[in-house]
């Protein structure tokens, strides 16, 4: 791998302060930006070719261009809400270099002519937001970020705002609400934030890794970023591995190598002894791939094609250890407990199905239930506020459709166990169970040779 | 600031095509084409759409997703399909969610056959579940306020409520809690939802979740009835639905006008309607008292006899009444207020003018103005209306509280503060030279439309006619008068304050602000010093008590002026609906008055609206219409009134006021009538009277340019006698309809009614 | 009030069952003559609200420093912010009750947050977080909770204690752990998440000596 743009020097002491990331170059992508015009920076950008690196993969360029020129308060809020099951690139950036972000946000609000921006970060994130504000600090004082930024017409403030724990505030018009000091409910789009964000102001939103990634593209310039990669997924991409794999963390990867590459190559596959059963490719809201989906192009389109996303970059790996019932009650009751209750399809539906799969690991469910909870998966896609209900119903609807086997042997078995009141040893009832910790299969291995057995 | 005027465009749904204006929300243009899309969260009196029930979801071609119809504003050429396969799912499945965890206690709920839930279930739902959990259960009902009960299982959740408190009412007591399937409805830490229009999230929800404590159980919808008339509690006129069970007004809804109420009612009006009917203490809690106590309704006449009241028949209220007055004869003097009506003011002034050749008759409590303000004041080209506090640049409240003095109209203001970015301001008639220069500054950096919304008591005291004055100067000065939106609306104290003075009860003016042939009055004020000093020695309370705290006319005069005056008359004359303390204790005779909702004729909203109030119950005990008293009283005084009937009360009003001239009930119907905007066209425009002898009498009545003091209608309008022939009502009213408008019109008014808003 | 029998899993959030209190008086915006703030909490709200263009943004901040005070958001704390941000204090009830973090009960001193996410619970977070909370038992010190994903899937299973990112944790390491947090103490130095490496074998990571743990908080 020879492109490390992101995780260049990441762990290099003191990278967070300021004198080594100067010394590493930062803040020379500034320099370069404040010198073109924003128009020049922006057709960079667009030359890049970067995607949203956030979940929905909008190209960065357009949605700069989108904001309306003239000049009204403009805003630039930066996604650090980043609370997608199994992704977490954007608190080791935050957390190792800072500054690159803060430099990304003053480049991009350049472009975009924003004078105000805002860092929303989660709240679980401490040691990240207190790096963050001692970076912005040292940003400010060497005048990085305030008036006259580096003697130039173009100003900007920051706050780096701390969150309090909703994942619904990763959706950016939630984000906007949170950020207005409201519940973070996300608004009805039309308008967009571009005509209508923040304060009723163009607002222009882009996650960590994102922009992150501006202060790299200016330095190499816009077409020479867009030649790493595939051609409508250009760069690099810091993919989070976790779950069943030997080696979990961060990797930056070019897009577009096969998928086994990461989970295999880098991450070293599953636990030795077990096989995939499988893997989300871009968090928990993308729906399942299995072993057969291995030789994907990680890319946006290769993976939209393969019928599910590339998401935020993260892969979670499950072998075969963990029952399919459990991991769907896992992802359900995530969503039901992040939904933020405002609109009907996603508040109701997510409840219901959390209460089925409850139903169907208690040993009270028949595969009839299966159709109905495939149904309400239907009737969630599609037609919510935001995405949040999607997340779940395209996850849960693609392990109904690829594991209706499982769920039904799952279902038959804990009946069986229900009936001889030995209910609790399947399912989620086992994953208490301390000793599923060092061998988590055995409950649901045990549940399915009674169920074959009776079968 | 521009009201919207959107144009016409057309669009294809469910493969007709439709006319509806551009850019309304689908749900709103589909029924154009008879389309009904259904909605819970949508109400766009609660402003923007939200989006949140899902339940108008819509295909339109071109577009993916479902879209809904609520926030999609219609295009030209849109084909949208509300009928498909697709969209019938969608709503089924919405449905389906929506009951999961909906109760279904239809049969024991209140709402049950006026819900929206029940409605749509019918209408677009599956009609199965396949829900087989559990359903949540709370404790229910529960307070959620003294007035409101809350059910939070059968809440769906659709904001409406909360949306209410928080952007409309703005007082963001109500809010939701918690999070996902767990939120709910709820105010902070158990405190009651208590605020002035609390009363609408009732109205608002389209489930059994918030109900009247006071109407739960008390019917069915297939036991009501619907009764539209005019709530005159105060000088806003709300229009309003009484829900009418065997002759018992049991609820006050609001029945929606944009140019009165905006679809809102305060909790005053919602709520008060049983203590008027009944009395704020029934003889049950009077702890085993006198029959007659403070309080109770009146629905008997009652005579001072041995120093109490006591119930006396009708024959007798009446005589005494007539001999103590006919005794006074011009040393008694009148007051009007409360809800009394234009017709019941008529009669007053002519009753105490003609019959007992007393100009004592008033109805403003701020003290009489020349004559020559009051029609300036009402020139139609400086009224502004209830719509224009909304879209004016600028609103100058001048000794006025509207939360107080018109509550409705507090809602009307934050909307456009809220809506349009409308400046509100407030100043005091104490300071003329900051009114000017905060007026001039608001037409500077606002915008041209100013609306000054000014109190009656503004024009109070000795420096009232001077105020007046220089407010009319800076009308002048800042054009008010010529441009669109912008003009003077002064909230009268009393709920018809504006009609009774344009019907005569003032001691200055004859109807219609005509100059009062008989010569000026005393006012408020100097009656309260006439009685007290032996001046006059009777006085007739039409719904007055100026004794009583909570009457405006206790303010007309000090409290000690009216204690005299009331101690030192030797008559005391009043017409009541509830018995307050001064009536108790002064009143020789009290006639029962009738509630509004036992009423019919009609008021003035402060901009010039007339309205109708309608009878929907009967009146109680032996309470006789407002207006027969008075002609009865007439009778005994000897002054025929010649009027027989109420249609006749209204029609000989029409025939007084000179710019009401023409007008029928019917005209003014169920959405009243602004006679600044009554349409005048030149006679020219031939439909001219046939007959000379019908066009003298048009001309009579006729909205005369200079309206009010043009020699011609000092001439024919002198007291504004009425149609000889009582017969003669409909039909010629009908024909004057028509010709009376047609009236040649000369000078400034030329066919400028209708540009005052 | 009678208690509502319940159904096994039928759902059950605090403050469903609960009426007004009709004796009480409705609560507008705290009056700021009979609402005593803490002078430090009034100058940190204040100075929160003028970093953002709208007062209102400071609400999340202003309600993290109130609980910082109280230990939770007590309807005293949320007093004292909305008199210091003239807001009624339903609205930011309303907003504290919408967040996670955001405490609803009195609660222990120190938090202990265990992720049960899917890469955390697919790595025995769920035997974790009933250790933890079998290990605190009912000191009253420790607020023990599951928590959705924490963004620290790479050292599955792990716990946030007192925002100090700890893992992968066995079942052995909770002792520890807790006493860490009782004494002050950097939690578990050894295992936290600031003194960790990229995992990616192409960043330079590999030459550096792994990160300073952090102190411990509170």
């Amino acid at each position: 791998m020879s492109d490390v743009l992101l995780f260049k020097d990441i762990d290099e002491p003191g990278l967070d302060t300021l004198a080594v990331y100067e010394a590493r170059g930062g803040y020379a992508s500034l320099r370069k930006a404040l010198e073109m015009t924003p128009a020049q920076v922006l057709e960079q950008l667009e030359a890049s070719g970067l995607r949203g690196r956030g979940g929905a993969g909008f190209q960065m360029g357009k949605k700069v261009s989108f904001l309306p020129q003239g000049s009204m308060d403009k805003y630039l809020v930066c996604n650090a809400d980043e609370s997608e099951p199994g992704t977490f690139k954007d608190r080791e950036l935050m957390q190792k270099t800072p500054h690159t972000l803060i430099e990304g946000i003053v480049i991009a609000s350049y472009a975009a002519g924003a004078q105000r921006s805002f860092i929303y970060i989660r709240g679980e994130y401490v040691l990240q937001a207190d790096v963050l504000d001692a970076a912005l600090a040292e940003a400010r004082e060497a005048g990085y970020v305030g008036e006259a930024i580096l003697g130039s017409d173009h100003s900007l403030s920051l706050v780096v705002h701390r969150g309090a724990g909703a994942y619904i505030c990763g959706e950016e018009t939630g984000l906007l609400d949170s950020l207005e000091g409201k519940r973070g409910n996300p608004r009805l789009k039309p308008p967009f934030p571009a005509n209508q964000g923040l304060y009723q102001g163009p607002t222009l939103i882009n996650n960590v890794e994102t922009l992150s990634t501006v202060p790299a593209i200016i330095a190499m310039g816009g077409e020479q970023y867009a030649e790493i990669g595939v051609q409508t997924s250009t760069g690099t991409k810091l993919v989070s591995i976790s779950g069943h794999v030997q080696r979990p963390g961060n990797y930056e990867i070019e897009l577009g190598i096969p998928s086994r590459e990461i989970i295999y190559g880098l991450a070293g596959g599953p636990p030795e002894g077990h096989e995939i059963k499988c893997w989300f490719p871009g968090g928990s809201s993308a729906p399942v791939l299995t072993p057969a989906d291995l030789d994907v192009p990680y890319d946006f389109d290769s993976l939209a094609k393969a019928g599910s996303m590339l998401g935020s970059g993260a892969i979670i790996v499950v072998d075969d250890s963990t029952p399919i019932v459990d991991l769907a009650l896992k992802v359900a009751k995530f969503y039901r407990h992040e939904s933020c209750g405002k609109c009907t399809p996603c508040r109701e539906g997510t409840n219901w199905t959390v209460k089925m799969l409850e139903r169907i690991d208690s040993g009270e469910a028949t595969p009839m239930d299966l159709d109905i909870m495939a149904s309400v998966q239907d009737h969630i896609i599609g037609n919510c506020l935001c995405v949040l209900g999607d997340a779940m119903a395209m996850p849960i609807g693609s392990m109904i459709a690829k594991f209706r086997e499982e769920f039904e042997a799952h279902i038959e078995a804990a009946r069986a166990r229900a009936e001889l009141g030995l209910a609790g040893v399947a399912g989620t009832g086992g994953v208490h169970d301390p000793e599923r910790m060092q061998h988590p299969g055995v409950a649901y291995e045990s549940a399915q040779a009674l169920g074959e057995e009776l079968r | 600031m521009p009201r919207p005027e959107p144009r016409t465009i057309s669009f294809t749904i469910d493969g007709r095509e439709v006319q509806a204006p551009e850019n309304t929300m689908l749900v709103d243009a589909a029924k154009h084409g008879d389309v009904e899309i259904p909605v819970f969260c949508y109400e766009p009196k609660l402003g923007n759409p939200v989006g949140a029930c899902r339940m108008c979801l819509v295909e339109i071609e071109g577009i993916g997703k479902l879209q809904t119809g609520c926030s999609t504003p219609v295009k030209d050429g849109m084909v949208v399909h509300t009928q498909t396969e697709r969209v019938k799912e969608a709503q089924r499945s919405v449905v389906e969610f929506l009951l999961i965890n909906h109760p279904l206690d239809c049969p024991v709920c209140d709402k049950g056959g006026e819900c929206p839930l029940q409605d749509i279930s019918f209408g677009w739902g599956g009609g199965i579940s396949r829900f087989i959990e559990p359903k949540r259960h709370f404790v229910k009902p529960l307070e959620l306020s003294p007035k409101i009960a809350i059910d939070r299982e059968r809440c769906i959740l659709c904001y409406r409520c909360v949306r209410f408190s928080q952007e409309i009412a703005e007082d963001y007591q109500l809010v939701l809690l918690e999070r996902g399937a767990h939120s709910f409805v709820s105010t902070f830490d158990g405190h009651p939802y208590v605020a002035p229009f609390s009363g609408n999230i009732i109205e608002l929800c389209p489930v059994g979740a918030l109900t009247s404590r006071s109407y739960r159980f008390r019917a069915r919808p297939w036991d009501i009835e619907d009764a539209g008339t005019v709530c005159t509690l105060c000088p806003a006129q709300c229009n309003v639905k009484l829900t009418v069970r065997d002759e018992r007004v049991l609820r006050v809804l609001s029945r929606e006008h944009s140019e009165v109420d905006d679809g809102w009612l305060c909790d005053h009006g919602r709520f008060a309607y049983p203590a008027l009917a009944e009395g704020v203490q029934r003889a049950s809690e009077n702890g085993g008292g006198p029959s007659v106590h403070v309080g109770m309704r009146v629905s008997q006449p009652l005579l001072r006899d041995g120093g109490e009241l006591r119930p006396v028949s009708w024959e007798r209220a009446l005589q005494e009444a007539g001999v103590a007055l006919q005794r006074a004869g011009a040393k008694t003097a009148a007051l009007a207020g409360g809800g009394t009506t234009n017709e019941e003011g008529l009669l007053l002034g002519r009753l105490m003018r003609e019959g007992l050749g007393s100009p004592h008759v008033d109805s403003r409590v701020a003290g009489s103005l020349e004559l020559e303000l009051l029609q300036t004041l009402s020139d139609p080209r400086l009224q502004a209306k209830v719509s224009d506090l909304e879209f004016a640049h600028a609103v100058l409240l001048l000794d006025c509280e509207p939360l107080t003095d018109a509550p409705i109209l507090d809602l009307r203001l934050r909307k456009g503060v809220r809506r349009h970015g409308m400046r509100l301001e407030r100043c005091s008639g104490e300071q003329l030279g900051q009114l000017r220069e905060l007026a001039g500054r608001l037409v500077e950096e606002a915008g041209e439309e100013l609306v000054i919304l000014w109190g009656e008591r503004f024009a109070a005291g000795p420096e009232g006619a001077e105020r007046v004055r220089a407010l009319l100067e800076l009308a002048d000065e800042l054009s008010l008068a010529d441009v669109d939106g912008a003009g003077l609306l002064e909230i009268p104290a009393t709920a018809n304050g504006r009609g009774l003075r344009e019907s005569g009860v003032l001691p200055n003016a004859a109807p219609g602000l005509r100059p009062a042939e008989a010569g000026d009055g005393r006012d408020a004020r100097a009656i309260a010093a006439g009685l007290a000093d032996g001046e006059l020695n009777a006085l007739y309370l039409l719904q007055a008590d100026p004794l009583d705290p909570l009457d405006p006319f206790a303010t007309s005069a000090d409290a000690s002026a009216w204690g005299a005056a009331l101690e030192r008359a030797s008559t005391v004359v009043a017409h009541a609906t509830l018995l307050t303390q001064g009536l108790h204790e002064h009143a020789n005779v009290i006639f029962p008055g009738e509630s509004y909702a036992e009423k019919e004729g009609t008021v003035t909203h402060p901009d010039g609206r007339l309205q109708r109030v309608r009878q929907a119950v009967a009146r109680p005990g032996s309470t006789r219409p407002g207006w027969q008293v008075i002609a009865e009283l007439g009778d005994r005084v000897g002054f025929d009134a010649g009027v027989r009937n109420e249609h006749a009360a209204s029609q000989l009003l029409f025939d007084a006021v000179p710019f009401y001239g023409g007008l029928t009930l019917e005209q003014i119907g169920g959405r009243g009538v602004r006679w600044q905007e009554r349409p005048r066209s030149s006679t020219s425009d031939s439909e001219q009277g046939d007959d000379a002898g019908h066009e003298e009498s048009s001309k009579r009545s006729a909205p005369d340019p200079e309206r009010f003091s043009g020699a011609e209608v000092e001439q024919h309008g002198s007291g504004g006698a009425p149609d000889p022939d009582p017969a003669a009502t409909a039909e010629q009213a009908a024909a004057e309809a028509t010709t009376v408008t047609d009236t040649p019109a000369e000078g400034r008014g030329t066919g400028d009614a209708g540009e005052s808003g | 009030m009678t208690p509502v029998p319940r159904l096994g899993n039928a759902p059950h959030a605090d403050g469903w069952d609960r009426p007004a209190d009709l004796e009480k008086d409705p609560a507008l915006i705290p009056d700021p003559a009979t609402t005593p703030v803490p002078q430090e909490l009034r100058e940190t709200i204040e100075q929160l609200m003028a970093r953002y263009p709208e007062r209102h943004s400071a609400a999340i901040p202003a309600l993290h420093a109130a609980q910082e005070l109280h230990s939770w958001c007590s309807p005293e704390a949320i007093e004292q912010v909305a008199c210091v941000m003239e807001v009624t204090p339903a609205y930011l009830d309303s907003v504290a009750s919408f967040y996670d973090m955001l405490e609803q009960q009195p609660v222990g001193r120190h938090s202990v947050y265990v992720c049960t996410n899917i890469s955390c619970s697919l790595r025995g977070a769920d035997a974790l977080l009933e250790a933890v909370e079998q290990a605190a038992g009912e000191d009253p010190e420790f607020n023990v909770r599951a928590f959705e994903c924490l963004g620290a899937c790479d050292i599955a299973p792990m716990a946030s204690v007192d925002g100090v990112y700890v893992g992968p944790l066995e079942l052995a390491d909770v002792p520890q752990l807790l006493d860490d947090a009782r004494a002050g103490r950097a939690v578990l130095p050894h295992k936290q998440l600031a003194t960790r490496l990229v995992a990616d074998p192409h960043a330079n990571s590999q030459e550096f000596a792994p990160h300073a743990p952090e102190e411990g908080r509170r």
